[in-house]
């Protein structure tokens, strides 16, 4: 189980300085993010928010403080403790994607499908792409994708597993306002299936959700 | 094969440096075989030389000091002391001894028949009945009995048939014939003579010797003998397994004790036989270990090839372990596959040379033996061992 996220001073050691020099909700601070909470965070370039999401996804430990996943601590967790963790309570979007490349783009959303306890069957798959209009690329090898269908792709890869909480990093950097919109209402719609909470991270404001919380970094 | 092994196999790409994967698969073979044909090669000789021995598996060798020029005139130095005696029958190759008793009175014998005259001075010989090869009821002999069971070495026999008769002009004889003639024995010593009837009882090829029963030699010496001086045994026989045991060999050696060569010949094959398997066994053993250093590698580069997507596998959440089964289930097969291949040949030579040998009156087992078959699993567990151990370690070094 996983229900709530805590960051205890969390400064990331290569920010350090700047960081300091300015006010945070998140960093170098106490922190508790609770279960079903839709959290916004808005912050402009450079000022970590891709640091913050590796940070919370264990993909960087180079930060003083702690992270705290419940009562256990992020950095005590081991490798395989970790990916059940990713398996099974937290899912994510990443900035830069992050597609297998070989694979198509179907491929690439069955394969996070199935990693763990599998959750859906290939129709729901097949609703869900359908619902963000990449029905068509499907087939299509993930590096011959434009950056807007590789964001989709990632986004319904993100929504095929459980998870408590889903991490998204600017989700909707290469998306029209249309493409936004349903993106959003889906995801809206299998966090609240799970009664998941989400970080989201942006530059801007915006109403793409109802959020519950909005932090600025 | 299930969704996530194809989708891992896609995004692992196993084709990178199959070449030496290819030439590290080759050695492996050669390896296998090798050491699987050291391991059936001992077996097969072992199985030649013990396999169908009378005796149960016994030999018996008789063994006396070797004479030189330097103690050919020390009559002593040629005994076997009790300590010395002692000191044999410690040996594990030993299963029994017994040392021979000689006679120490004078012998004559004497053709009682014209037809065949012949006179000769002679000597006695006796070991208990067990150590002897001849199986007949009238091999006893008490006290006041006139006739004398005598057994003569085969040698013996083909010497008089072959060289002395012709050249003598005496009529070569028969086994029954020379068994039934009888001999005028006359045994002297201590101002004393007795006459007596021997007769040739058998024919042995265990101790080159006139051996009579013990009980016979024991009276005789007390009574005719030179009791004063006794003078123990200037040779000993003793029961082993195996004769050509290089350890018996070079026990004998270091003792200047000399043997039956003939008996103890298998020894010198064996040690060159055990050189020439351990050989090729060693180089098999040094191939494996090329191999497995090889594969090691080449699990090592194919992860470093696909080091981004194995990161990125794990960063969504793919198990390490996940991971370690999917590349054992893509490296290991290959090796089992390998393996039944090396052991199917061998099993193959194993008969063909069976067949072969049957032809020259040799048995070996036509199939393989179990050790060869526990040498097939060793090799797997080594191979297996190395590549969940490479597998592991590169794995959690991505993760």
């Amino acid at each position: 189980m996983l229900s709530s996220i805590s960051l205890k001073n969390v400064i990331p050691t290569p920010l350090r300085d700047k960081l300091t020099q300015r006010p945070s909700q998140i960093w170098n601070t106490e922190v508790r993010l609770p279960q079903g909470e839709w959290i916004k965070i808005k912050a402009p370039s450079g000022s970590g928010k891709t640091t913050l999401v590796h940070t919370l996804y264990k993909l960087r430990s180079d930060f003083k403080g702690e992270v705290w996943y419940d009562d256990r601590s992020l950095q005590q967790l081991p490798v395989e403790q970790i990916a059940l963790i990713r398996q099974q309570y937290i899912s994510i979007v990443f900035q830069d994607l992050r597609l297998l490349p070989q694979l198509t783009a179907l491929e690439n959303i069955q394969l996070k499908n199935i990693l763990g306890n599998v959750m859906y069957n290939e129709s729901d798959i097949l609703k869900m792409a359908e619902r963000l209009q990449i029905t068509h690329i499907l087939q299509q090898q993930a590096n011959t994708l434009s950056y807007g269908e590789q964001q989709r792709v990632a986004i319904v890869r993100a929504l095929v597993q459980p998870f408590a909480w889903l991490i998204m990093d600017e989700p909707f950097s290469h998306l029209d306002i249309n493409n936004t919109k349903l993106a959003a209402a889906l995801i809206a719609e299998e966090c609240t299936k799970r009664k998941a909470g989400f970080i989201l991270t942006d530059l801007d404001d915006d109403n793409h959700f109802p959020y519950t919380k909005q932090l600025t970094l | 094969m299930t969704l996530l092994n194809t989708l891992l196999r896609k995004t692992i790409r196993g084709g990178v440096g199959k070449g030496r994967f290819i030439m590290a698969s080759v050695g492996l073979s050669v390896a296998v075989i090798l050491l699987l044909a050291a391991t059936q090669a001992s077996v097969d000789f072992k199985q030649l030389l013990y396999g169908n021995q009378q005796n149960g598996g016994a030999e018996f060798l008789v063994i006396n000091k070797m004479i030189t020029n330097e103690n050919m005139t020390q009559k002593k130095a040629l005994l076997f002391t009790p300590a010395e005696i002692e000191e044999i029958k410690k040996q594990d190759f030993v299963e029994a001894i017994e040392p021979v008793k000689a006679s120490t009175f004078k012998v004559a014998a004497q053709s009682p028949s014209t037809a065949l005259p012949f006179y000769t001075d002679l000597f006695f010989e006796a070991v208990d009945t067990h150590f002897l090869d001849i199986k007949t009821n009238e091999w006893k002999w008490q006290e006041g009995q006139y006739d004398i069971p005598i057994v003569m070495p085969n040698d013996f026999f083909d010497l008089y048939n072959f060289a002395f008769a012709p050249s003598q002009g005496l009529p070569q004889l028969s086994a029954e014939t020379f068994m039934a003639l009888p001999i005028k024995i006359t045994i002297a010593g201590n101002n004393k003579k007795q006459d007596f009837m021997g007769h040739i009882v058998a024919l042995s090829d265990r101790i080159t010797s006139v051996l009579v029963p013990k009980e016979f030699l024991t009276w005789a010496n007390q009574n005719f003998g030179d009791t004063a001086s006794d003078r123990g045994a200037a040779r000993i026989v003793i029961k082993v397994k195996d004769p050509s045991n290089p350890v018996l060999t070079s026990f004998l050696n270091k003792h200047h004790y000399s043997t039956n060569q003939e008996k103890t010949r298998f020894s010198k094959y064996r040690t060159i036989v055990q050189t020439v398997v351990s050989a090729v066994g060693g180089i098999g053993l040094m191939m494996l270990l090329f191999a497995l250093l090889v594969f090691s590698l080449f699990i090592q580069l194919t992860i470093e090839h696909c080091k981004e997507e194995v990161v990125l596998l794990i960063t969504l959440g793919t198990s390490p372990k996940q991971l370690q089964k999917f590349l054992l289930k893509l490296f290991f097969p290959i090796h089992i596959v390998i393996t039944i291949l090396c052991l199917a040949s061998i099993q193959l030579l194993q008969w063909q040379l069976s067949i072969y040998l049957k032809t020259k009156n040799m048995i070996i087992d036509p199939y393989v033996s179990w050790l060869s078959i526990a040498g097939c699993c060793a090799v797997l567990i080594a191979v297996y061992m190395v590549l969940y151990g490479t597998v592991r370690k590169y794995i959690r070094i991505k993760a």
